[in-house]
């Protein structure tokens, strides 16, 4: 049903409820290793105007080697999610959900799988929750779609310079981020409220640590790692264009002798040399896929806007902390 | 002498050739101690080919473009051809004594006889034949009748039977009769070589022989090979051209015929001669007219008048020969010097004689085939540096004489003022120059030899400024700026004592500074080629450097932007750019830039190739062997011993400075993840020798820098200053907020203060250093983008850096370049440094840029080599 809408009412925000943070959570908690591995599930939910409701989710089995994990996880899905439906709770896929390792999510795999969710689910999005960094005292969680530039661009599966180019995509387009709404039922805030009277002072200001260096060395490394990625690609590049620059210079040579061949023939009075096909001579070189590059370059962006969102938030906490130092050196 | 024996029992299976190469080697071993002038050339051929097969072989290709022109009654060239023929026998002369006569000498030479006869029977022909034509018909008669003289036995017996030697010969079919023959041959031979030894030797043809002496002399050569000619004179049929299957059977047959009759006459004459052996020179000395004598001295008969006219007839005569195949190049000196003191015996003025000299300079500079060879010293001394001398001498004492490489051979006015002569006095010097230039790289450096060549540099200084002072009067400032680069390259490498000394104000314009100031700056002012005005500044900034004057030297390589464009110039202006490069870091040093120095030397220091950027020495190639011809290439490029640098000095210079700076720098950042070297040659001597087990005290001067090293490492300055010196280092580098330290005056402490960069602040600079290798990379992309000549800006980018490593050193740190980052992205690309500086094909191009500028002198050199 909601899959039939169009593309007008597309969807703007994304609202989860709190059964289903606490569920990733837990998920991520029990299985992923403290966050080092990658812990995937399933979202379930149904649009509403513009907004995609999120009421429940639920896990994908943990990975295995095997072969068929594909099917098994197929059956598995279709299995739990009639059980949701005997139970009347949302059955309606609309995403899925990932963790992630400081952010480190925007790769080939990620593309690959919400693309294919997309194409059968166009409102699909995915949810990345980042374990590390909900510890430091946020929680961290997106919503991301891949654009309808993007998708396009992806359905031809030709990364060339020139494709990118006419689509319009760079590492700035291909996805996009929805904000979220968190919803709890009146209960659960009723609930919530009466904790936070409970809850002691020192356990409040948990959001308040003022360590920055590993959160942003981690950071740094990752970063590392992509621009050396780009630099490779960067360096392949430059020997394709150089490759393809001489394979050029040879063509250019081959069609002159050959025009100058003929000149020749036709004052001999001789047929012309037949017309060969240059492609066949001079194969074109194989363009470097430009997509994984891209990618990387996105991830870097991501990194960067962590980065300075986290250190914006740390100055402020640093200022804070020397304002409060001063004023007690003061006071005493 | 068994040999001989053994040969002498009619040995068939004796080979021709076999006999052949030990005859060779003695007479060739005397003709060469005794004929000071012996050709070069001769000497490095002759271990290919023996000298038969290539005066043989000479001989046949004239005779093979001889008959061409006589197909088409080019009577003009017959002439020649005949001259050069005549020539090339005689200088084959050693070889036909030994061989005998060739057969198809003496048939060429019937046949050209009948040919011009017939030739002067047609009469219809003569008259419309052009004058040049039947001018050389008059004169190849004349001459072929006289020559024939000579030969009149063997002619006749030719004509008599004229089909026996017309056979080509193969081997095989030649071994018979030539193993016999050389019998008959050898058994004369001991005799006649005994008498050639004496005769032979005042053929030393010095200069100051005279006709009378040729004449004698060659006449008695001539005899002596006459008289073994007849018996043998099939010897070498193998040499007859042409050969038809057909044919083979019969002169097979005729063959047989002939050598019986053959042996009989040999029977006959061997009696005879062993008779009277002397009888038998009697005879040929008296018969014979010398045949030296047609081709050589003859300049003019007794009677003749000598007037202008005559003499340059004469002169145009001797010049046709040049460049000819066989042409004596010696004699050819000789002849123009003859014919100079005859003009000037007869007072035929200066015009002339200054004519003649050019020709002689240009003959001279013919001489030598090779032009990796040098000149004689003794042509040197004898004959080319007086002959410039005075012509320069007349040059500069008669202005009325106009001498020009723009006047042709028909402008040229000799008989009355203002005289006017074709050539160019600039470019004989030039030549003169790199001639001195290559004798001297020929020495031994530490010859007494070498003392001597140097002792010239004097006159060579002299010619030049004479020549300098001419041409500011006569010349154009093209002209001017090339004598005065000539006058700076030799200028500018001397250390003149005096510019420490208080000069008298009169003498302020004599001071060498003074000299190279005005010449350097007329060539910036008035040069419009680049490399003219490359050079001076580079010779200037040498001569700055080498009279530590620090900051003009400097500061002229900084305006100057070599190190930009340096790459783009041949190659010995880079090794000149080199050696201002080491000459100004070694100023720097003596003054005090330490920094500056140690910049100025790195690059020639840190490829361990500063021998050979600096010219002065061949260093042995691990990848590649050179090529025979790139190894001559580089000696021709090598500088003569008295302008090297140093190289001792040189490192030791390099390696305090890098002391100096790196171990501070080490000190400075010890903490630092990434290592990174200043200087890679000092790091490495220093690891050698923390490699050895057991360090004695310093010796070499490496030794001592390294134990300096080490003492200042320690902080014991004291310890370093004793090894070198130096004690204001620590508190400068205070002060340069190079060490974080403070120093505490009342307690005379200095206070240390460390901090350790957080692993933050490491991460964060090494994807800084990472990030800036990424933009860097990208540029290039987009540089490949914006230019769409790919090519032309990669090898902009991607040689530059080689061709810098490897000539030009910039250090660009210290003149305002593009600093280190490049420099160290250039030492990555390491690899490509292997490659050399004379791969390219730049190399070659100068190659010919150089003989370009006077390609007539050069003419006949590459006529031969190709």
């Amino acid at each position: 049903m909601a899959s039939k809408r169009g593309m007008d009412s597309q969807v703007e925000v994304v609202q989860i409820d709190g059964l289903v943070v606490l569920k990733m959570v837990k998920h991520c908690q029990e299985e992923g290793a403290g966050g080092t591995d990658l812990v995937q599930g399933v979202l379930l939910g149904m649009v509403v105007d513009n907004r995609l409701e999120i009421t429940n989710c639920f896990p994908f089995p943990k990975h295995s080697e095997d072969e068929d994990f594909d099917q098994v996880s197929v059956q598995y899905q279709i299995e739990m999610m009639r059980n949701l439906r005997h139970v009347n709770v949302d059955h309606l896929h609309v995403g899925w959900y990932q963790s992630s390792y400081f952010g480190a999510f925007i790769n080939r795999a990620l593309l690959d799988s919400q693309f294919n969710y997309q194409h059968s689910i166009e409102e699909s999005v995915v949810l990345i929750y980042d374990p590390l960094r909900t510890t430091q005292g946020f929680l961290s969680l997106r919503a991301y779609r891949i654009t309808p530039e993007m998708m396009k661009f992806f359905k031809e599966s030709d990364f060339t310079p020139e494709n990118m180019a006419k689509h319009g995509i760079n590492f700035e387009t291909i996805l996009e981020e929805i904000p979220i709404v968190l919803r709890n039922s009146h209960l659960v805030n009723a609930l919530l409220c009466e904790l936070t009277e409970k809850t002691r002072k020192e356990q409040k200001f948990s959001s308040l640590d003022l360590g920055t260096s590993s959160m942003l060395e981690k950071n740094l490394r990752q970063l590392m790692e992509c621009v050396d990625e780009v630099a490779m690609d960067t360096n392949k590049y430059l020997n394709f264009q150089r490759n393809n620059f001489r394979q050029q210079q040879s063509k250019q040579q081959y069609i002159l002798k050959r025009e100058q061949e003929n000149l020749q023939r036709k004052q001999r009075g001789e047929p012309p040399l037949p017309e060969e096909d240059l492609n066949k001579l001079f194969k074109p070189l194989p363009t470097p896929q430009r997509l994984d590059c891209t990618l990387v370059a996105g991830q870097m962006d991501s990194y960067c806007k962590q980065i300075c969102e986290f250190a914006s938030q740390s100055l402020a906490k640093l200022f804070m902390a020397e304002t409060l130092h001063v004023d007690q050196s003061n006071s005493n | 002498m068994s040999r001989f024996f053994h040969a002498g029992s009619d040995s068939e299976t004796e080979s021709e050739s076999s006999d052949d190469g030990i005859v060779d080697v003695r007479p060739a071993g005397i003709s060469r101690a005794v004929l000071q002038f012996s050709d070069d050339e001769e000497e490095t051929k002759r271990v290919v080919r023996s000298e038969k097969d290539k005066r043989f072989d000479e001989l046949k290709g004239i005779i093979k473009v001889l008959k061409n022109h006589k197909k088409i009654k080019d009577m003009a060239n017959v002439l020649t051809d005949f001259e050069s023929l005549t020539k090339a026998f005689d200088k084959a002369r050693k070889v036909v004594d030994r061989e005998g006569l060739p057969r198809f000498y003496i048939r060429t030479l019937a046949d050209l006889e009948d040919f011009v006869n017939e030739c002067w029977e047609d009469k219809e022909w003569r008259k419309n034949i052009s004058k040049g034509n039947s001018k050389g018909l008059t004169t190849v008669r004349q001459k072929i009748k006289k020559y024939n003289r000579d030969f009149e036995t063997q002619l006749t017996a030719y004509r008599e039977n004229p089909d026996a030697g017309d056979d080509d010969a193969e081997e095989e079919d030649e071994s018979k009769p030539a193993a016999e023959e050389s019998d008959d041959e050898e058994m004369a031979k001991p005799v006649v070589k005994k008498e050639e030894k004496a005769p032979k030797a005042p053929k030393v043809p010095t200069g100051d022989d005279d006709d009378s002496d040729w004449g004698t002399e060659s006449s008695e050569e001539s005899s002596s090979s006459e008289d073994e000619t007849p018996g043998i004179g099939h010897l070498t049929a193998e040499y007859f051209l042409k050969s038809t299957t057909e044919q083979e059977a019969q002169r097979r047959e005729e063959r047989k015929l002939e050598k019986k009759l053959k042996k009989e006459e040999k029977e006959g004459r061997r009696k005879g001669e062993e008779d009277d052996d002397e009888e038998g020179w009697q005879k040929v000395n008296s018969g014979a007219p010398s045949q030296a004598i047609t081709e050589k001295p003859k300049l003019f008969a007794k009677d003749q008048e000598i007037t202008q006219e005559a003499v340059v007839k004469k002169l145009n005569e001797i010049i046709i020969m040049r460049g000819k195949k066989g042409t004596d190049r010696s004699m050819m000196i000789e002849l123009l010097q003859e014919l100079k003191t005859i003009a000037e015996g007869a007072n035929l003025g200066k015009p002339l004689s200054v004519k003649i000299c050019f020709n002689i300079m240009a003959a001279i500079y013919d001489y030598n085939p090779n032009i990796a060879t040098c000149m004689k010293s003794e042509m040197w001394e004898n004959s080319t540096l007086p002959t410039i001398q005075e012509l320069l001498d007349t040059l500069v004492e008669c202005p009325d004489i106009q001498v020009s490489e723009g006047i042709s051979e028909e402008n040229e006015q000799l008989d009355k003022s203002p005289y006017r002569i074709r050539g160019c006095i600039l470019t004989m010097v030039e030549r003169l120059d790199e001639e001195f230039t290559k004798m001297l790289q020929a020495c031994d450096a530490h010859s007494t030899e070498f003392v001597e060549r140097l002792k010239d540099e004097q006159a060579m200084c002299d010619i030049i400024t004479k020549l300098e002072s001419y041409l500011e009067t006569h010349g154009t400032s093209e002209e001017m700026c090339r004598i005065y680069l000539r006058h700076i390259e030799h200028l500018y490498y001397k250390f003149d004592p005096s510019a420490f000394e208080e000069t008298p104000s009169d003498q302020q314009d004599k001071t060498s500074q003074a000299i190279m100031d005005r010449m350097c700056k007329f060539i910036y002012a008035k040069d419009n080629t680049d490399r003219l005005r490359t050079r001076a500044m580079l010779c200037h900034i040498y001569h700055h450097a080498l009279h530590d004057r620090w900051y003009q030297a400097r500061d002229l390589m900084v305006m100057s932007n070599l190190q930009d464009n340096i790459q783009f110039s041949d190659v010995s202006t880079q090794i000149l750019y080199n050696r201002t490069l080491v000459q100004l870091g070694l100023c720097g040093f003596r003054q005090g830039h330490i920094r500056d120095a140690h910049n100025a030397l790195v690059d020639i220091q840190s490829s361990n190739r500063a021998k050979e950027l600096l010219a002065q020495g061949l260093v042995p190639q691990r990848q590649h062997e050179r090529s025979p011809e790139q190894e001559k290439i580089e000696k021709r490029r090598l500088l003569p011993y008295h302008k090297h640098i140093n190289l001792e000095l040189l490192e030791c210079v390099y390696l305090v400075s890098a002391m100096l700076i790196e171990i501070p720098f080490m000190a400075a950042h010890e903490l630092e993840l990434r290592k990174r070297l200043i200087s890679k040659n000092f790091h490495h001597v220093l690891k050698m020798s923390e490699r050895q087990t057991l360090t004695g005290p310093p010796e070499s001067m490496r030794e001592h820098v390294v134990a300096a090293s080490k003492a200042m490492k320690n902080g014991d300055w004291k310890k370093c200053r004793n090894f070198i010196i130096n004690e204001k280092m620590n508190a400068k580098m205070i002060i340069n907020e190079e060490l974080m330290a403070s120093l505490d005056e009342p307690t005379q402490i200095v206070v240390m203060h460390r901090t350790e960069p957080t692993r933050l602040q490491s991460l964060a600079l090494q994807l800084s250093e990472k990030v800036g290798s990424l933009v860097e990379n990208n540029e290039r992309i987009m540089e490949i983008k914006q230019g769409n000549y790919f090519f032309n800006k990669s090898n902009v980018i991607g040689n530059k850096p080689d061709q810098r490593d490897n000539y030009q050193n910039q250090n660009q740190q210290g003149w305002g370049g593009r600093g280190r980052q490049q420099r160290n992205q250039n030492r990555d690309r390491g690899g490509d440094r292997d490659r050399d500086y004379r791969g390219g094909d730049r190399d070659r191009d100068r190659d010919r840029d150089h003989r370009g500028g006077d390609r007539d002198q050069y003419r006949n050199r590459d006529q031969q080599r190709y």
